[in-house]
């Protein structure tokens, strides 16, 4: 088969530079890496997951799910691992809330 | 099923654990990948995904009968027919009462009784772009720029493949399918993908969000109760907001589609850095810019005959890119704005000349152009022409009373998000060079850690990217 001009020339500059390119993973370390980073959110981010929880369906598998989110947001609760959570969010607010004017 | 949420994280999970269990066999994972596709598709309307498939086959076939026939004619005429059944299903879907609605108006002003009934279809999302792909290529097989797709899977991944399918990047046949011809032979960048990811959420989540709830929303919303540097400042926050709503996505979008072993690409270069219009369109969306270039512009004649008809192929085209963006004639006034701004500047280009290359020039330059992008971003996010007008007229009142949106926390936003146009280019480069050193389950930990610290940060829900509706 004769090249097409697509594969002679790109069109287009590839949005990842070859640099970046050279040096990478497999497929299975990348599912090593997804899981090892969803781990950590699901420790530190517990906080969301009762209100996620609360905008799925009516199913048993939704309920279910709801008490799962909930009994893990009170696990991290009483590990401590909430704090951070909360104490960025309250600076976020504080941010948020500054005014130009002293009143 | 928005990117930076815990639906789209569990559903890639999936995809993640298939991919890594196919890894060797390409043309199950192609197809593992369209299935996904379909079912990302599915989570706004299952009823869409069979206009997706609809368009996908008339692609298809398209390529096939021009890629059969060694008749120039023939050719012209499945490239003819194939292009107007896409552009048919679009305007069904996306104009069709645009056009009710401004036919009745035209009517009311000549004073005539009879109203056309509207149809009110649904927009599926993401109708423009994959009708973009299927435009994009049945003309490259036309054009011989791209072989004829013989494998229905191939031409299904090609328009349905789910990073993109919603929002872009535009990826061209002739740049995406050869990539399905044969498993790629390179490791998948993850050190580039979490980087393009966490930046990603950080102008979604931070910068776009609390921009729009903050300021934007409430000043477009009723531009008659602010005064001037609210108003201003509004202008200038929708330019940041826009700017990091949409790169977010197509960088989320060209990092997942890296984790899949795939390679997409640049849509966005610094648009805000550039000192001529004609700059901004080759750094601001570049995906459609091009695509709007070599499929309409150039078609056109370009600026192969003369000066006028030079112009008016620049006016055509942008006024088309713009009524792509949305069927409201605010869009075709951004559209018109940007083909004149265009049009103007080739015109001064002789006036211009040296004038822009000393540091005073390239800062009037930059000056002018940012400007006089805000002002059309004005007409793009104001509901309509009266409140464009009135937000305009505004702009110059009530400079001496008290700000009331644009808080600290807004203005701040502001400076950061106009501040990452202009790092140094290479940046990004330098950045993942060194994040490639850490081991990869590293790279996920922290990419989690900063991911908790991120959605700490945000406000409570997500809204959906700008750029779904169009």
């Amino acid at each position: 088969m004769a090249l097409t001009r697509g594969e002679r020339a790109p069109f287009v500059t590839d949005a990842i530079p070859p640099a970046l390119r050279r040096r990478g993973i497999s497929s299975r370390q990348v599912l090593i890496a997804c899981v090892v980073g969803a781990l950590v959110l699901a420790l530190f981010a517990s906080r969301d997951t009762p209100g996620w929880a609360e905008r799925l369906g009516d199913s048993n598998l939704d309920h279910w799910l709801r008490g799962i989110a909930g009994a893990w947001d009170a696990a991290m609760e009483q590990l401590g691992l909430v704090h951070p959570h909360e104490a960025l969010r309250a600076a976020m607010h504080r941010l948020l809330d500054v005014t130009w004017s002293a009143d | 099923m928005l990117f930076p949420t815990l639906d789209f994280l569990l559903f890639f999970l999936v995809v993640a654990a298939a991919l890594a269990a196919l890894e060797r066999r390409f043309a199950i994972k192609k197809a593992m990948l369209v299935a996904a596709s379909y079912f990302f598709y599915a989570q706004w309307d299952w009823r869409f995904c069979f206009l997706l498939a609809g368009s996908t086959a008339v692609s298809y076939v398209a390529g096939l009968l021009i890629g059969a026939s060694a008749n120039r004619r023939t050719r012209r005429r499945v490239l003819a027919a194939g292009v107007a059944l896409h552009l048919v299903i679009l305007g069904i879907f996306k104009y069709l009462d645009f056009l009710v609605a401004s036919a009745n108006q035209l009517a009311r002003m000549l004073g005539l009784q009879h109203e056309l009934p509207f149809v009110e279809v649904l927009l599926p999302v993401g109708i423009s772009f994959f009708t973009f792909h299927g435009i994009s290529y049945i003309t490259d097989v036309y054009r011989r720029d791209v072989a004829v797709c013989r494998s229905p899977l191939d031409i299904a991944l090609y328009m349905s493949f789910f990073p993109q399918l919603i929002a872009g990047p535009i990826v061209r046949a002739a740049y995406f399918l050869p990539q399905l011809a044969r498993p790629a032979d390179e490791p998948i960048p993850i050190a580039a993908a979490l980087l393009l990811i966490l930046g990603g959420i950080v102008k979604k989540v931070i910068i776009a969000n609390y921009l729009a709830t903050g300021l934007v929303d409430p000043v477009f919303g009723a531009p008659e109760n602010y005064g001037g540097p609210d108003l201003l400042l509004a202008t200038y926050a929708y330019a940041v907001q826009i700017y990091c709503d949409f790169s977010a996505y197509t960088d989320i979008a060209i990092a997942i589609a890296a984790l899949c072993g795939f390679r997409f690409p640049r849509n966005f270069n610094q648009p805000y850095r550039a000192q001529r219009l004609r700059e901004f369109w080759q750094r601001w969306h570049i995906s459609l810019s091009t695509w709007l270039r070599d499929y309409l512009y150039k078609p056109l004649g370009g600026n192969r005959h003369g000066r006028r008809n030079t112009y008016r192929n620049l006016m055509i085209t942008m006024l088309l890119g713009g009524i792509w963006h949305g069927a409201a004639w605010k869009f075709v006034m951004w559209g018109a704005l940007h083909g004149g701004g265009l049009a103007a500047e080739r015109m001064c280009q002789p006036w211009l000349g040296q004038r822009s290359t000393t540091p005073l020039g390239k800062f009037v330059g930059w000056l002018v152009v940012f400007h006089f992008v805000c002002l059309a971003w004005i007409f793009f996010r104001a509901e309509d022409f009266t409140v464009a007008a009135v937000f305009i007229a505004r702009l110059g009142a009530g400079w001496g009373g008290p700000v009331q949106q644009a808080q600290p926390a807004m203005v701040a936003l502001i400076v950061v998000g106009m501040a990452g146009q202009f790092l140094p280019p290479g940046s990004f480069e330098r950045v993942g060079s060194m994040l490639q050193r850490v081991p990869y389950w590293g790279l996920g930990a922290a990419s989690g850690l900063i991911l908790a610290a991120i959605n700490a940060l945000g406000p409570e829900g997500i809204a959906p990217f700008i750029y779904f509706r169009f």
